[in-house]
C-alpha cells in the first residue's frame, strides 16, 4: 500500500475501526489536487525555464557571434598592424632589439641579423643579450668585454637611464648602440652604423679647419693651433711665428691665369710642408699668404735656418703645365714670448716684420723689432696725412727744365711733385709715393698732376714740352686714357707737348696691357719717354717692345763722369742705341760743364740737371721761360 | 534530563504521556488562532509552575511523525545539571532587529553559556540582523538555533510568548548554561536550483526590487501563473531563492519570501538580499526535500556524539514553504528526520517563517529559509 494512502486510511479510520469514507475521500481528492498542482507547477516552471534558457541561449549565441565578429575584426586589425609593425621594424635603418624585464629578447629585426651576420637560430625570442654577445664574439663582430658591457647595461636600465655606447667593430665599422629602458624593466636597443657619418663628420671638421685648395690648415685652425702653442709658451717654451707671402704672385696669376696660380699655391704648400718638423704648423691664411708656427726653438737662429730653408724651397723653379715659373717669398718673423704672448699681438708683429722684409727688398726674411711698430704707426699717420693733403691742396708741382745739347736751349720741363705738410714740412716723394701707390691714392694724385702740369704748360711758350711721370699703377689703371684726354682738353695743351715718362718697372708688370696703353697714348699724339734707364733690368727687349720717343739715362751713370770708364761705355752705348732707334737720348743729373761736354761727346742729345737748373716753382720757371717768348713777340 | 510530551486538542484538551511537573522548561507551538487567547499559556503555567514557558505561533506543528494544524504540541523538559536563563525583547519592526538581538545576546552572555534557542516574531524582524545581533553580543562560538514564528499561509501576525501569553513583536531566547548540556544541530534544504542564474540588481536590506534589471515580482508572477500568483506572498514560498556572494562561493543561502508590494513591484524576504549577489530560483521535489530533512537530522544527532542514544529532545524547525509545497506529503520529511534521530529522541517542532542554525559548511550561525533545521538537546549523564 502506498505510504500516503496508508496514512490517509489511518487518518480516516475511527477509533472503532470504521473507515469514514467521506474523510478518506477528501484526503485522497486533496492529494490528487496537490499532485495536479505540483504537476502543473512543474510543467509551468520547466517550460518557462526552457523558454528562459532558450532566450538566454539565443542571447548568448548572438553575443558570441558579435564578439566573434569583433574579435575577427580586431584580429584582422592586429594582423594588419603587425604587418605594418614588421615592415617598419625590418625596414629601419637601425638594428632594433627589444628585451623584456627578465632580460629575454622579444623582438629582433632583420637589420640586426644583417649588421652582425647573426642567424635567426641564434637571435631567437627568449635568448639573452649575453647569448648574442658571446655569439658575436666568436664570429668577430664584438670584441669588447661581455661581462663589463652587460654590467654597465644593467646598471643603466636599473636606474632608468639610457645606456649609450659607441662600439668599434673589428672590421672597422663604428656602431652607436642605445639601450632605452622601458617601464617593465626591459629595454629597447637600437644599433646604428655610423661609420659613414663619422667619416663625413671628420671630413667636415677637416674642411672647416682647412683650406680646400692647398689642404693646409686655414686661418681659423691656425689661430687655434697658435693658441695651443701659446699655452706651451706660458710653460716656458719658445715658438716662432713666420708670416710669408709670395713676391709677385699676382703677376703670375695675371699673366698665366688663375689655374696656374692655384697650381703654384698647391706646390708651394707642399714645399712648405716639407720644410717643417713634426709639431710645426703651416697654414694658408690668405690668397698668397702663409703662416707657420715653429715649436721647440731655442734661439732665433733656429728660425732663421727655417726661414732660409723655406726661401730656398720656394725659390726653386716650378714647372706648372709647361710654364717655367720662378717666385720668391718674403718672410716676417715674430717670436713668443719675446715679441708677445698673445696671438693677436704676435700675428701683428709677424705682419710688421713681413712688411719690413718687403721694405728691405723682396725675397728676404726679417725679424720683428719693436722699432717696426713705431715705423708702422708713422706710416699710418702718413697715410692719413696724404689723403688729407689731396683735398687740402697741399701738393704742388716744381719743374726742372731739360735743354738741347745742340743749342743749350730749353726744350721742355719735367713736372716733379712736391708735398709740404703743414706739420711735417717738406716730405720727399720717395717717402710718400710708395705709400700713395700702396693705398691707391696714386691714381687721383696722378690725375691731379696731369691736369696741373697740362694747365701750367699751356701758359708756356708753345714749343716747350712738359714731362709727367706715371707710376706703374697709373699706367695699368683703366682711367688713364680718359684722364690724359681730359687734362689735355681742359688745358688746351697740344698732345705732342705732353711727354709721359715711365720707368722700366712699368714694363715688368703685365707687359701686354701696358704696351697697349702706351700705344693708345701715342695715338693721342702724346710722346713717351723711358725714364731712369739702366737702373732696372735694363733689358733691351723693353726698348724693342715699344718705340719710345726718348731714353733718359739714369743719373747714376752721369755722376761717374767724366772718369768712370764703365759709365762712359754705357752712356755711349745707350746714346748710340737711341740715335739708331731715332730716339732722343737725355742725360739726367748733369751737374758740371765737364759732364755736359762729355755727354754731348758721347752722343746724348739732351741734358737735365743742376748745371742748368734745379726744379723750380712754376712762377720762377715762368721767368726762366720768358726769353723764349721773344720769337713770338718778334713775329708779333 | 527528562522529557514529557503534551498535546492539546479542541475536543480533548491537554493530553500528556507522563509526569514532569518539576520541569524547568516548556516549549509549545500552535496556530495563531489557538494561542492568541493566552488560555493555553495559563493552563501550562498551572501545570508547570517552576518552568520557563516559551512558545510561538506556527505554520503547522510537528509532533514526532505527525504534522498537525489543529493541535498544540508541547514538551516539558527537566534539566538536572543545566541552568537556564530566559531573555525576551520587544520588536516593532525589522529596523530594530540588530539592536534587539544585541540586547538578548547581552542578557544571556555568560562564561558558561553553552547554547541559545531563540523564537522570534516572524514578520516584524530581519532574521539575519537578529542573528548577527545575538552572536555579536553573546559570542560567535555559541550554538544558536531556533526559528521565526509563523502564521500559516496568512503572513498577518505572529506571536511569541516568554513566560507570558504569546503576543506579537516579541523575541524570546533560552540560554543553556553549564558543562552538562549537549546541543547538536543540523540544517539542510534539499531544494533544487533551476533556471538561469540572475543577479540582484536592486535591493534594500531584505527588500528585493530587481533581478537582472527586471522587477523580481514579475518573475515570480510569471512562474506561479495567474492563479497561484494571487496567493502571494504565501505561494512565493514554492520558489525559494538561492542567493550567493560571488566573492565567497560555497556559502549559499536560501531566502524565503515574507511579503510583496504589488505597487512597488518589490518583495520582502526573511533576510538580506545584497546587491550584486547571484540569485537562482529553486523548486522542490518531494523526495529530495525529505532527504534534506533527513540530512539535517543526521547532522544534529551526530552533534551529540556519544550522547546520541541518551534521553533527549529534537526540536525540528522547518520552513512553511516546504509544507505549502508538499501538502499531505509533508509527513514524508518529518518521518525521514525521525528515522535518522532514532526512537529514543522525541521530536517537537513547527513550520516557520525562518530557521536559525549554524551553517552546515561555515559553522556561522545564520538565518535560513526553506530548510529543515534540527536541534538536539541532551544532558551528559
Amino acid at each position: 500500500m502506498h505510504k500516503l494512502f496508508a496514512r490517509q486510511l489511518a487518518k480516516a479510520t475511527k477509533p472503532s475501526g470504521e473507515v469514514d469514507l467521506n474523510v478518506l475521500g477528501e484526503l485522497v481528492i486533496s492529494a490528487y489536487e496537490e499532485s495536479d498542482r505540483d504537476q502543473r507547477r512543474t510543467d509551468r516552471s520547466i517550460s518557462l525555464m526552457i523558454e528562459e534558457l532558450d532566450q538566454l541561449n539565443r542571447d548568448l549565441g548572438r553575443m558570441i557571434e558579435e564578439r566573434t565578429a569583433a574579435l575577427r575584426e580586431r584580429e584582422a586589425q592586429l594582423q594588419a598592424q603587425n604587418l605594418r609593425f614588421n615592415a617598419a621594424v625590418n625596414n629601419m635603418s637601425q638594428a632594433l632589439l627589444m628585451f623584456d624585464g627578465l632580460g629575454r629578447m622579444v623582438i629582433c629585426n632583420e637589420r640586426y641579423l644583417r649588421m652582425y651576420g647573426v642567424s635567426l637560430e641564434v637571435a631567437k625570442p627568449g635568448c639573452t643579450v649575453r647569448d648574442l654577445l658571446e655569439h658575436r664574439k666568436v664570429t668577430g663582430t664584438f670584441s669588447g668585454d661581455t661581462d663589463e658591457y652587460i654590467e654597465s647595461l644593467r646598471a643603466s636600465i636599473a636606474k632608468g637611464v639610457t645606456h649609450a655606447k659607441l662600439i668599434e667593430l673589428p672590421d672597422g665599422r663604428t656602431v652607436s648602440v642605445l639601450n632605452h629602458p622601458m617601464d617593465d624593466g626591459g629595454w629597447v636597443a637600437t644599433h646604428e652604423d655610423i661609420t659613414e657619418r663619422r667619416r663625413t663628420e671628420k671630413k667636415i671638421a677637416h674642411m672647416a679647419g682647412h683650406d680646400s685648395l692647398s689642404g693646409l690648415p686655414n686661418r681659423m685652425l691656425f689661430h687655434e693651433r697658435l693658441a695651443q702653442a701659446l699655452v706651451g709658451v706660458q710653460r716656458g717654451s719658445q715658438i716662432g711665428l713666420l708670416y710669408l707671402d709670395l713676391d709677385r704672385f699676382k703677376s703670375v696669376n695675371d699673366s698665366l691665369g688663375h689655374q696656374i696660380g692655384d697650381e703654384l699655391l698647391k706646390v708651394v704648400a707642399g714645399r712648405l710642408r716639407n720644410c717643417l718638423r713634426e709639431g710645426d704648423t703651416v697654414a694658408r691664411v690668405g690668397g698668397d699668404e702663409f703662416a707657420i708656427i715653429q715649436v721647440g726653438i731655442e734661439r732665433p737662429l733656429d728660425i732663421a735656418i727655417l726661414a732660409r730653408r723655406i726661401r730656398e724651397a720656394v725659390r726653386a723653379p716650378y714647372d706648372l703645365a709647361g710654364h717655367a715659373v720662378m717666385i720668391d717669398t718674403s718672410i716676417g718673423i715674430a717670436m713668443a714670448p719675446v715679441d708677445g704672448i698673445e696671438a693677436d699681438q704676435l700675428l701683428k708683429a709677424a705682419d710688421m716684420a713681413l712688411y719690413g722684409a718687403k721694405a728691405d727688398g723682396r725675397g728676404t726674411h726679417c725679424f720683428f723689432e719693436p722699432a717696426m711698430d713705431a715705423r708702422m704707426k708713422a706710416r699710418r699717420a702718413l697715410e692719413i696725412a696724404l689723403r688729407k693733403a689731396l683735398t687740402a691742396g697741399d701738393f704742388d708741382l716744381h719743374y726742372q727744365p731739360f735743354v738741347s745739347l745742340e743749342d743749350n736751349r730749353i726744350t721742355g720741363c719735367e713736372a716733379l711733385l712736391r708735398w709740404t705738410d703743414p706739420e711735417r714740412g717738406d716730405i720727399p716723394p720717395a717717402e710718400f709715393i710708395p705709400v700713395a701707390e700702396e693705398i691707391g691714392l696714386i691714381v687721383p694724385l696722378g690725375e691731379w698732376v696731369l691736369r696741373k702740369a697740362c694747365a701750367d704748360a699751356a701758359r708756356w711758350p708753345s714749343h716747350i714740352k712738359v714731362a709727367v711721370n706715371l707710376s706703374p699703377i697709373q699706367v695699368m689703371h683703366q682711367n688713364l686714357i680718359p684722364a690724359v684726354v681730359s687734362a689735355l682738353a681742359s688745358s688746351g695743351l697740344a698732345p705732342e707737348r705732353l711727354e709721359i715718362e715711365i720707368t722700366e718697372s712699368v714694363l715688368m708688370h703685365n707687359t701686354e696691357m701696358t704696351i697697349d696703353a702706351l700705344h693708345r697714348l701715342r695715338e693721342l699724339g702724346v710722346r713717351i719717354s723711358m725714364d731712369d734707364f739702366g737702373t732696372g733690368y735694363s733689358s733691351l727687349s723693353y726698348l724693342r717692345s715699344f718705340p719710345f720717343d726718348k731714353i733718359k739715362i739714369d743719373r747714376c751713370f752721369i755722376s761717374g763722369l767724366p772718369d768712370a770708364k764703365d759709365s762712359i761705355a754705357i752712356v755711349r752705348a745707350v746714346a748710340g742705341l737711341a740715335r739708331n732707334l731715332n730716339m732722343i737720348a737725355t742725360a739726367e743729373g748733369v751737374e758740371t760743364p765737364q759732364q755736359r761736354e762729355q755727354v754731348r761727346a758721347l752722343g746724348c742729345t739732351e741734358m737735365q740737371g743742376f748745371l742748368f737748373s734745379r726744379p723750380l716753382p712754376v712762377e720762377q720757371l715762368s721767368l726762366l721761360l720768358e726769353p723764349y717768348r721773344v720769337p713770338l713777340a718778334r713775329s708779333a | 534530563m527528562r522529557t514529557q510530551q503534551l498535546c492539546w486538542g479542541e475536543a480533548q484538551g491537554w493530553r500528556r504521556d507522563g509526569d514532569a511537573s518539576d520541569a524547568n522548561l516548556v516549549l509549545y507551538f500552535g496556530t495563531r488562532q489557538a494561542l492568541a487567547s493566552g488560555a493555553r499559556y495559563g493552563e501550562l503555567r498551572a501545570m508547570f509552575p517552576k518552568a520557563h514557558i516559551v512558545g510561538c505561533s506556527t505554520g503547522g506543528q510537528i509532533r514526532n511523525d505527525d504534522v498537525s494544524d489543529e493541535e498544540i504540541a508541547a514538551v516539558a523538559l527537566r534539566f538536572e545539571a543545566t541552568q537556564l536563563r530566559l531573555a525576551s525583547e520587544p520588536t516593532s519592526g525589522p529596523a530594530q532587529s540588530r539592536a534587539c538581538g544585541e540586547a538578548i545576546g547581552r542578557a544571556l552572555k555568560a562564561d558558561d553559556l553553552a547554547g541559545i534557542f531563540v523564537l522570534s516574531d516572524g514578520l516584524k524582524i530581519n532574521g539575519s540582523e537578529l542573528v548577527a545581533g545575538i552572536i555579536g553580543a553573546a559570542g560567535p562560538n555559541i550554538p544558536l538555533t531556533g526559528g521565526l514564528a509563523g502564521d500559516g499561509a496568512n503572513f498577518t501576525e505572529t506571536l511569541v510568548g516568554a513566560d507570558c501569553p504569546p503576543q506579537g513583536g516579541t523575541v524570546a531566547a533560552v540560554g543553556f548554561y553549564g558543562p552538562a548540556i549537549r546541543i547538536g544541530h543540523g540544517s539542510a534544504g534539499g531544494w533544487d536550483e533551476f533556471g538561469p542564474r540572475r543577479r540582484i540588481t536592486r535591493s534594500n536590506g531584505s527588500m528585493l526590487f530587481e533581478l537582472d534589471g527586471q522587477p523580481a515580482l514579475d518573475l515570480y508572477e510569471r512562474y506561479l501563473g495567474e492563479d497561484e500568483a494571487r496567493g502571494l506572498p504565501g505561494t512565493g514560498l514554492l520558489f525559494p531563492l538561492l542567493i550567493r556572494n560571488p566573492a565567497q562561493p560555497g556559502h549559499d543561502v536560501v531566502r524565503t519570501i515574507l511579503a510583496v508590494d504589488r505597487d512597488a513591484r518589490s518583495m520582502t524576504f526573511a533576510g538580506d538580499m545584497p546587491e550584486n549577489w547571484v540569485a537562482q530560483l529553486m523548486r522542490g521535489n518531494f523526495d529530495r526535500l525529505a532527504a534534506g530533512a533527513a540530512e539535517a537530522a543526521r547532522q544534529a544527532r551526530a552533534g551529540l556524539g556519544e550522547h546520541s542514544d541518551q534521553e533527549g529532545l529534537a526540536v525540528l524547525v522547518s520552513c512553511i514553504g516546504r509544507r505549502l509545497l508538499m501538502g499531505q506529503r509533508t509527513i514524508d520529511e518529518v518521518e525521514a528526520a525521525g528515522l535518522e534521530l532514532g526512537s529514543r529522541i522525541p521530536r517537537l517542532g513547527f513550520y516557520s517563517y525562518g530557521e536559525i542554525s549554524p551553517h552546515g559548511a561555515s559553522g556561522v550561525c545564520q538565518l535560513h529559509n526553506q530548510t529543515m533545521t534540527a536541534t538536539t538537546i541532551t544532558e551528559a549523564a
